[in-house]
């Protein structure tokens, strides 16, 4: 019989039980009726399910005896459950990636299709039983020599070349990443809405490695399984940098950061990264009253594959306290 | 013919411009290639403006004309009324109308003749509609949602509405358009047809994830092939493209 990823074996092993998700499911079976939860969103860990998506068996929604006044009071109960890329999800993601090279004309589309039918690496977020299917979050790895022919990998090569040009060290190194050793090399792609809430942050990166490293034993063919052995992570994501670095020496208090991360994940990855550098947006756009002194850049980094694990460790204790 | 563009990396080009028989307006883009596209396709026949309104890009959701005239919302700027008076041709009348439905667009579907208004316009409105675009207003709605203009997209010659119009509907609109109308998506299943796509007597502008089916669909219906009857190329394609079960 040919051998099929068994996910739910593996995932057996976490503790489920000690998550707050099973707190939840524990004071849940011991009233009878569902209470408001005092934190507004019930977040996940992946539990035993087929194909690495996860059911949530409570009802959230209140009953309608239970909301007397009936009145919206900022808490929104949402179940997120994560999912292998379907064509489906097309415009979703696409939505999501919409900003991804800036304003940049390119092959968004093929890009998008090339995310989606990678389903053995690749996760995407959305609210349990939405008819809309609407994409929340997608994460996602994809190697850049196994789809060098496309066209919009290409496209994003030489925009990426294109950005370093300046950076003359880092350049000929992000030049050897995307040509020579490409085969070793994923482009970490991760993308979501601005206010999802961050406890999704670990369990969506872990389904995101932990599948990656799945898939270097259960893909069909060995160059397959080769092409998820990933040493490097490039990645591009947004950040705010101050306009006048200097300035905030002055100041007796730090409230004022040098940089503030779109992504609290980027924080870690650019402390763990080999090399970044950062480049300006073309689309400025307006600033909330807290932003006014900072401007939007891009930043291209790369971490070695080796820092992941500390990567999640990290994340998991940043979340955690936040 | 139809032709597949993209404006900034989206595919809904019925947002930033709007197309008709005698005029054609695009949104001011960061790159040319949207602006030229047009012009390629219509230079020599009617002029192609760049304009903003109200200060945003959004011209197709905003406004509403045909050949015989085009109307703003209240948001629009005296310099852009004054830019859009000067550019278009004499003969059609650009106005300005107090709204409160100001997403033009939206809300109306009209060609030279009939206009497909949401429910809730405005009585001075629609006497607008009738008196500067020439046109006999019907409110209706189109698969059951209020935004007509959204969800049709409407020449002279054929219409394309929302995917889940119902028959019965789609013969009503049909009757009433006195035009063959045809229920189909664009780019790529979006249900938006209006957003999608532009179209006027001759040609047709679709996002770029139109697929080519889509594109068939579009051709056959708005009449684009040169001198095909109604409906001729579709009924030819519509063993292939519709199942039915006996």
């Amino acid at each position: 019989m040919p051998r099929r990823p068994r996910r739910h074996q593996r995932l057996k092993s976490w503790p489920i039980t000690f998550s707050p998700f099973g707190r939840a499911l524990a004071r849940m079976g011991s009233v009878s009726k569902p209470k408001r939860h005092s934190e507004s969103i019930e977040n996940h860990t992946p539990s035993s399910a087929s194909n690495g998506f996860v059911k949530h068996p409570l009802d959230e929604k209140p009953e309608g005896s239970e909301s007397s006044d009936g009145e919206f009071d900022g808490v929104v109960q949402a179940d997120f459950a994560f999912f292998d890329p379907k064509p489906n999800d097309f415009h979703g993601v696409k939505t999501l990636l919409q900003t991804y090279l800036d304003v940049e004309e390119w092959d968004l589309s093929g890009f998008v299709d090339l995310i989606l039918e990678q389903t053995t690496v690749g996760t995407v977020v959305k609210v349990e039983d939405d008819e809309d299917e609407g994409i929340f979050a997608l994460a996602t790895a994809l190697n850049l020599s196994r789809y060098r022919e496309q066209k919009c990998i290409i496209q994003l090569k030489d925009l990426f070349l294109a950005k370093a040009s300046q950076e003359k060290g880092v350049a000929d190194q992000l030049r050897l990443l995307l040509g020579e050793q490409a085969h070793n090399v994923g482009l970490l792609v991760s993308q979501r809405v601005v206010n999802l809430p961050p406890q999704l942050l670990p369990p969506l990166y872990d389904s995101l490695f932990n599948e990656v490293s799945w898939a270097t034993e259960d893909e069909p063919t060995e160059e397959l399984r080769n092409s998820f052995r990933f040493k490097h992570y490039v990645m591009l994501s947004k950040i705010y940098k101050h306009k006048n670095p200097e300035q905030k020496r002055k100041r007796s208090d730090d409230s004022e950061e040098a940089i503030v991360y779109v992504k609290p994940e980027d924080e870690i990855f650019h402390t763990l990264s080999s090399w970044s550098f950062c480049f300006p947006l073309r689309t400025q756009q307006p600033a909330p009253h807290e932003m006014k002194n900072y401007r939007s850049m891009g930043l291209i980094m790369a971490v070695e594959a080796d820092k992941i694990p500390t990567f999640r460790q990290e994340l998991g204790s940043l979340i955690n306290e936040s | 013919m139809a032709t597949r563009l993209q404006f900034e990396n989206s595919c809904e080009i019925g947002a930033f411009s709007k197309l008709t028989n005698a005029y054609c307006l695009t949104a001011i883009g960061g790159s040319e290639n949207f602006y030229s596209a047009f012009e390629a396709e219509l230079a020599d026949v009617i002029p192609v403006v760049k304009t903003s309104i109200g200060g945003t890009r959004l011209v197709g959701f905003l406004s509403v004309g045909n050949k015989n005239g085009l109307l703003l919302p209240h948001t629009t700027t005296d310099q852009e009324l004054q830019h859009l008076r000067n550019s278009l041709p004499d003969q059609v009348v650009v106005q300005r109308i107090e709204e409160k439905l100001s997403a033009l667009g939206n809300c109306i579907a009209c060609n030279d003749h009939v206009a497909l208004a949401h429910t809730d316009l405005d009585k001075e409105t629609e006497e607008l509609l009738a008196d500067v675009l020439g046109v006999e207003v019907f409110r209706q709605t189109v698969a059951g949602n209020v935004l007509s203009g959204s969800y049709c997209a409407l020449s002279n010659r054929g219409g394309l509405v929302h995917p889940h119009t119902s028959i019965e509907d789609l013969d009503e609109l049909s009757t009433l358009l006195q035009v063959p109308l045809v229920a189909g998506t664009v780019n790529r299943g979006s249900e938006a047809i209006a957003a999608g796509m532009v179209v006027n007597d001759w040609t047709a502008f679709c996002g770029s994830d139109t697929t080519a089916t889509e594109l068939s669909v579009i051709d056959n219906v708005f009449m684009l092939r040169g001198d095909t009857r109604p409906g001729d190329g579709f009924d030819g394609m519509r063993k292939s493209l519709l199942d039915s079960y006996k």
